[in-house]
């Protein structure tokens, strides 16, 4: 059952808007539920994708490892080592102003991406590495892609059900009580930060999670793939575009902008010969910026508000 | 000598990171958010130079002040059509925009002018030998130019009504309201001012390197930690935090590869944060 | 008709009402003092005057203007300033910067009113460079009010001017306040001094839960047993 045409697309499209949702998910964490602004969104996503791309592979020369682990272990390590790097941003940053921690992540996405390209023993630099393989390969039938977009579902539902039932839980509920309240919850102490570590370490670890479905996902990483635009950015669109601090808003939210994310690519292909193909990148990305500040403009809540909230300050 | 010539270049460097910085952090102290277009901006203004000098071939005395002068009003019609409008909303929210503010002014530059590298003049600038030292002109224009721009936005500050007004609103915003001073007034120059100074770093930056649609994003790290160096809401402090920064970044060189100089100045900025978040200067009168 | 007149305001800061219906008026020339026990509204009365607290009902009218609800720089305009108890200084400006920030909205010359201040505050002429933020406490509320004063207001609003000074400051304080009426300017002043803002004020209010609760000549209120026994302290 060799997939082509239209139902490859959709099978490609499908997987591609899961993993973003894995990651939105994780933003909407920290940003939705607890007001963290992470601009650094690329740094754990790449860590994930490193993470699990050297766990899985078989040896080689090219990098550290492949050490041949299976599926499963890599992601679980993927997530571990996402969230310790932001256990070490977020001891730094959490107690100190919103901003503060938006420029340190914007900081260590840049710092992190440098470190991918030039550290070839650990990464193979710039030429990235190969070879990652998706589980159940060779399952026959060109069926791979059908699996892995299983896979990609159920490590969705996994992640929105846990997170639906953290919300729900007390923990959620601080959560939302000292994003109301940044200055009261910043007067009160230790325990307070104890929470929002926690928080930026969980979603921080999901945002692995989605860098570790990515890399099996195309088989091959490299430094370049992990772009502002495409890491972080997008990301964040969607989360404010669906609806920040609402789950199904989040999911909704990376179906919508990616469809529309296509939809320019294909639509300026039409327009703008194929010499001018850079330009056509910036004006996607002209778009969905602006599209980005429409939103904020007009439709702060997104598509699908949060249900509960407490009163906003003015 | 090679120390004395690293540090030539880290004065360099530094200058046009601190300039940078004081328009950061000038705009925080009287806006109250971090705007992370700022990097950006400095990228805007290094392009508005280019068209002047390099495409229409005006002199530099002349397409130096309209590059400022075309940032400033980039920088004000941003703050019409977007920042003014969301001001209400909460700080956060404005973080966000600037963040996509960011993009949209590197897509527009990279539509422009297309993505790859450009220079102002082609050609070799011999550097003068002074002393086994190698100092360029331009390192002379950058640092001078950087000097006057911090002797004029002192005087600008301490002199005239409208930046004593924005010492006031940065000092306490509520009282300025009180007290019947026209705040978007003053936030409207604080944009024109912040602008300018932002494209003449630009300027700088692209004499000092070369022109690429992401120099100033690339810079903006530098810009942040030099103004929470000299704690962010205080101009002055920048000036210091710029340098050292500059120079740390240039001299990291001897043990780290170049690609790290971003990781410098995180370096710098996280351990101002976990032993002086308020600023190594915060006290100091401004 | 009175210079400053607000009548049945009733409102707060977006949550629970704080006033339920305070009315005050103050004549050109008149030292009208607000006093009563902690949380009866007294500053929230003060703020609303002047626009800092929403009025949902009532009405503020200064000087034949209905100015409930209007923006301060408008306020100020019409000679209506406000000084308020805390943070009223520009701490990073030095003391003559923060008189001329108190004139921002006048093009025309300062000088005479520069002049005058310094003549009220003799305190702050020797101190014309000295930052704001390194003053004693009430050589901060010499500037508070100095600043103020530079728009030639008709009516002054003081939010409790002597908290936390010394018994001299607030002699002094007093004593300048008195002077600055005798310019023809008018005053209305919280007060946690009662006795001793009662003694020299025209007249007072005493509020209580968000209301009026007694109004009368300054020595009228004094001599009042109800009065001295709940706000006076006896």
């Amino acid at each position: 059952m060799e997939l082509s045409g239209f139902p490859a697309y959709a099978v490609f499209f499908l997987t591609f808007v899961g993993i973003y949702g894995v990651l939105i998910l994780g933003l909407n964490l920290q940003w939705g539920q607890t007001g963290q602004v992470n601009f650094g969104v690329a740094a754990f996503f790449m860590v994930g994708a490193y993470t699990m791309a050297i766990m899985t592979t078989a040896p080689t020369e090219d990098h550290l490892g492949g050490f041949g682990l299976p599926f499963v272990v890599g992601l679980i390590i993927a997530m571990v080592m996402s969230g310790a790097l932001a256990f070490l941003i977020g001891l730094i940053t959490l107690r100190l102003r919103a901003d503060y921690l938006a420029i340190a992540t914007i900081g260590i996405a840049e710092i992190v991406r440098q470190f991918l390209k030039n550290e070839d023993w650990l990464t193979n630099g710039v030429r990235g590495i190969t070879a990652i393989t998706k589980p159940f390969e060779g399952a026959g039938a060109g069926a791979e892609p059908l699996i892995y977009l299983c896979i990609v579902i159920a490590a969705v539902a996994l992640v929105f059900f846990a997170l639906e039932r953290l919300r729900r839980a007390p923990f959620g509920r601080v959560l939302r009580a000292l994003r109301e309240n940044e200055d009261t919850a910043r007067a009160s102490g230790k325990s307070i930060v104890n929470f929002q570590l926690q928080s930026f370490v969980l979603g921080s670890a999901i945002m692995g999670l989605a860098g570790g479905l990515y890399a099996p996902f195309f088989s091959f990483i490299s430094p370049e793939a992990f772009t502002n635009l495409f890491a972080t950015f997008l990301p964040w669109v969607m989360l404010i575009a669906g609806g920040s601090g609402n789950n199904y808003g989040a999911l909704l939210g990376a179906v919508v902008i990616w469809l529309v994310w296509s939809l320019t690519e294909w639509l300026i292909n039409q327009v703008i010969p194929a010499s001018m193909v850079t330009q056509a990148g910036a004006l996607r990305l002209l778009l969905i910026g602006v599209l980005l500040q429409v939103i904020l403009l007009f439709r702060p809540q997104g598509l699908i508000p949060e249900r509960f909230r407490f009163k906003r300050p003015h | 000598m090679e120390y004395v010539q690293t540090l030539i270049y880290g004065i360099v460097l530094g200058s046009i990171i601190a300039v940078a910085g004081m328009a950061l952090s000038l705009s925080y102290g009287i806006l109250r958010f971090a705007n992370f277009a700022h990097g950006d901006l400095l990228t805007a203004g290094a392009y508005f130079g280019f068209v002047f000098f390099t495409l229409l071939g005006w002199p530099m005395y002349v397409a130096f002040p309209l590059a400022m002068a075309v940032t400033a009003c980039l920088t004000l019609g941003i703050d019409r059509v977007l920042f003014q409008r969301l001001r209400q909303s909460t700080p956060v929210i404005l973080l966000i925009s600037s963040f996509g503010v960011a993009l949209i002014v590197r897509a527009g530059v990279q539509l422009a002018f297309g993505p790859d590298t450009q220079v102002y003049a082609r050609g070799i600038e011999f550097p003068m030998q002074v002393g086994g030292l190698r100092i360029k002109p331009t390192h002379l224009y950058i640092v001078g130019g950087a000097i006057a721009i911090v002797i004029g936005l002192h005087l600008f500050l301490r002199r005239t009504k409208v930046g004593k007004a924005m010492r006031a609103m940065s000092d306490n915003a509520d009282l300025a309201r009180i007290s019947g001073i026209d705040t978007e007034r003053v936030i409207a120059w604080t944009w024109l001012i912040g602008g300018a100074v932002a494209g003449a770093s630009g300027v700088f930056l692209a004499m000092d390197t070369q022109l690429h649609p992401v120099m100033g994003f690339r810079l903006l790290l530098a810009i942040f930690a030099a103004a929470i160096f000299g704690g962010i809401g205080k101009p002055y402090g920048a000036i210091l935090g710029g340098l050292i920064i500059g120079i740390a970044e240039e001299f990291s060189t001897f043990v780290i590869s170049p690609a790290y100089k971003p990781a410098v100045a995180f370096a710098i900025m996280v351990l101002v944060l976990i032993f002086r978040p308020q600023g190594l200067l915060s006290g100091v009168k401004t | 008709m009175p210079l400053l007149e607000a009548t049945a305001l009733v409102g707060g800061y977006g949550g629970a009402d704080i006033l339920h219906g305070v009315s005050l008026t103050v004549d050109a020339g008149e030292i009208v003092v607000i006093i009563g026990p902690n949380g009866a509204g007294k500053s929230t009365a003060l703020k609303a005057v002047f626009g800092l607290v929403r009025v949902r009902q009532g009405h503020v009218r200064f000087d034949g203007n209905e100015i409930a609800n209007q923006r301060p720089d408008r306020i100020v305009r019409l000679g209506l300033c406000y000084v308020p108890q805390e943070k009223n200084v520009f701490a990073g400006l030095s003391v003559h910067e923060n008189l001329e920030m108190g004139a921002f909205i006048r093009t025309d010359d300062i000088g005479s009113e520069l002049a005058r201040v310094y003549e009220i505050f003799p305190a702050l002429n020797e101190r014309r460079g000295t930052r704001a933020g390194d003053l004693s406490g009430g050589q901060r509320q010499m500037v508070a009010i100095g600043r103020a004063l530079m728009l030639k207001p008709k009516v002054l609003l003081l939010d409790e001017p002597t908290a936390g000074l010394s018994p001299r400051m607030i002699e002094l304080i007093f004593d300048r306040i008195k002077e600055i009426n005798r310019l023809g300017i008018g005053v209305l002043m919280v007060e946690q001094n009662a006795k001793f803002a009662l003694s020299f004020a025209h007249r007072g209010y005493v509020l209580a839960m968000g209301q009026n609760r007694f109004e009368d000549t300054g020595p009228n209120l004094l001599a009042n047993r109800e009065v001295a026994e709940m706000f006076l302290g006896g």
